[in-house]
């Protein structure tokens, strides 16, 4: 009796990459299944719980605050997945070293990248919906959503996955990502013109977060929910665009060269 | 060859037992405080000093008294995480990597081991406070007029927060669910706390809580030490604290002694 080898499926074309993706967010979702309700959690509380503590900050808030913090959440829970869970997570399957299994699944990487993207679009929507719902109720602010709220999350989300992506995968050394990591939630929370304007930092920390990612993804997301807020867009848009382009093309050149 | 002679029994009791256990204890955790206390220090002054600027940048400009309240709530919030984040999380460890019932089996008595965790949690935390406060008085310009009650203020502030802990790492069985608790903790006292802003701005319900809770009379003791004007009254203050001070030592001997 002869064996046959089984007839060689094309590993390559537009359909094996969406049937991989497809695996590879079954894959990413089933793995959280533990985390994902917890994080869900943790961001519909903290962006609601900031929406709510301002309040208890100043005795009597003013509206320019409000709309600040309001707008800021989204971009904080579109951010912190990005940034801070996903090196983590990433730092985990180091430590516990299911890294090197992962990527010897037969799919292309780039669907283990995109199954990231999305997982963390599923993760955030909650998170900001509540907060700006809560926000609305709290202080009823005077939104006006436009359709460039589309492109502005989107591209928000990207580069703060992306970024968090990179560096996580070039980095080997898992409590140093938990320290950057650690380190990004004391800076985006606190030190970034996202929940408040930039002219309340000081001069030479506003000129700084003219070159970084976090006050353009704040300027862009709040043009989108707002009007007369945000000034002119563009230069965010093409601060951003850059920050993107950045961390797609180090996350492409990490992700070839461990292959 | 005589036979091995037996040592002499010495008498395990006594006002001197206790102290030779407790120095025994107190050197043992000051040695083991060696790994983490350079990066605590850090982390202390980034919450007390850092979540003053932070609160700053989150209010813009705001007149002298409110940069004066919020300063003054650094050195509280210096103080939470040692005693109410790193203790319990330290105890919790110790579940988990199975020394803990090595640390019940020292042969000395068990309120030295408890007295001397006191001391150094309440003891280490001082130095963070002090910076956190000199750092937040720079940044706000601040005229703060120490008096000697700074003292007491922070010496029972300190040993509440470590009592706290000691009770929580204590008495919660599973180390996940202390990480969950003192998560929980500093979330509430990071933004839901009368610690660097008035307890006016709360409303009515969430005031009366904080009348009971420790965190807003920690603040009001440690204020009025370093102000002049600000703070009314302190006696009820210290007496929350007192309260639970000794309260949480009474959960932890309950959660000890049920040990056997």
């Amino acid at each position: 009796m002869t064996a046959l080898a089984p007839p060689a499926a094309l590993r390559s074309g537009l359909g094996y990459w969406w049937h991989s993706y497809r695996m590879m967010l079954r894959w990413e979702i089933t793995s959280l299944r533990l985390v994902l309700p917890v994080t869900v959690m943790v961001q519909v509380l903290t962006g609601a719980g900031f929406v709510l503590a301002l309040g208890l900050f100043f005795g009597r808030v003013p509206p320019r605050a409000a709309l600040f913090v309001s707008t800021g959440v989204v971009v904080l829970t579109l951010t912190t997945i990005g940034l801070v869970l996903g090196p983590q997570l990433i730092a985990q399957q180091k430590a516990e070293q299911t890294y090197d299994f992962l990527w010897s699944l037969p799919v292309p990487r780039t669907t283990a990248a995109f199954a990231w993207l999305t997982t963390n679009l599923v993760l955030g929507l909650p998170g900001m919906l509540v907060a700006l719902g809560v926000a609305q109720l709290r202080y009823d602010l005077d939104l006006h959503v436009s359709p460039a709220i589309v492109p502005a999350v989107l591209l928000t989300l990207l580069t703060g996955t992306m970024i968090g992506y990179a560096l996580a995968h070039a980095l080997g050394n898992p409590m140093l990502i938990a320290a950057i990591t650690q380190l990004f939630i004391f800076v985006i929370l606190g030190f970034s013109p996202i929940n408040f304007p930039a002219d309340q930092l000081p001069d030479w920390l506003a000129a700084l977060h003219r070159w970084l990612p976090l006050a353009p993804m704040a300027d862009t997301v709040r043009a989108g929910l707002t009007v007369g807020v945000v000034e002119d867009v563009t230069r965010s848009y093409l601060v951003l665009g850059a920050w993107a382009a950045a961390s797609v093309g180090a996350t492409a050149a990490i992700l070839r060269r461990r292959g | 060859m005589t036979a091995p002679a037996i040592a002499p029994t010495t008498l395990r009791r006594g006002a001197g037992y206790w102290l030779t256990g407790y120095r025994a204890m107190l050197r043992f955790d000051l040695a083991s405080s060696r790994s983490w206390l350079l990066t605590f220090l850090i982390v202390q002054v980034l919450m007390g000093a850092g979540m003053a600027l932070i609160y700053g940048f989150y209010l813009g400009d705001m007149p002298p008294e409110a940069a004066t309240f919020l300063a003054t709530g650094a050195p509280t919030l210096a103080l939470i995480p040692l005693g109410m984040a790193l203790l319990p999380s330290l105890i919790a460890t110790h579940k988990i990597e199975g020394t803990y019932d090595f640390m019940w089996s020292l042969p000395v008595r068990r309120t030295a081991t408890a007295v001397s965790s006191f001391t150094i949690f309440t003891v280490l935390a001082l130095p963070g406070v002090a910076v956190s406060l000199a750092v937040a008085g720079w940044r706000y310009d601040l005229d703060l007029r120490v008096s000697l009650w700074v003292i007491p203020a922070v010496l029972m502030a300190s040993l509440m927060s470590a009592s706290v802990g000691f009770g929580i790492g204590h008495a919660v069985p599973d180390p996940g669910i202390t990480n969950v608790i003192t998560n929980l903790l500093l979330f509430v006292v990071l933004m839901f706390s009368p610690i660097s802003f008035p307890i006016e701005n709360f409303p009515g319900w969430l005031a009366a809580v904080h009348h009971v809770l420790p965190f807003w009379h920690m603040a009001n003791v440690v204020r009025d030490a370093v102000t002049d004007g600000l703070v009314d009254s302190v006696g009820r203050s210290y007496l929350v604290l007192g309260a639970w001070t000794v309260g949480t030592w009474l959960l932890a001997a309950w959660a000890i002694r049920r040990r056997g």
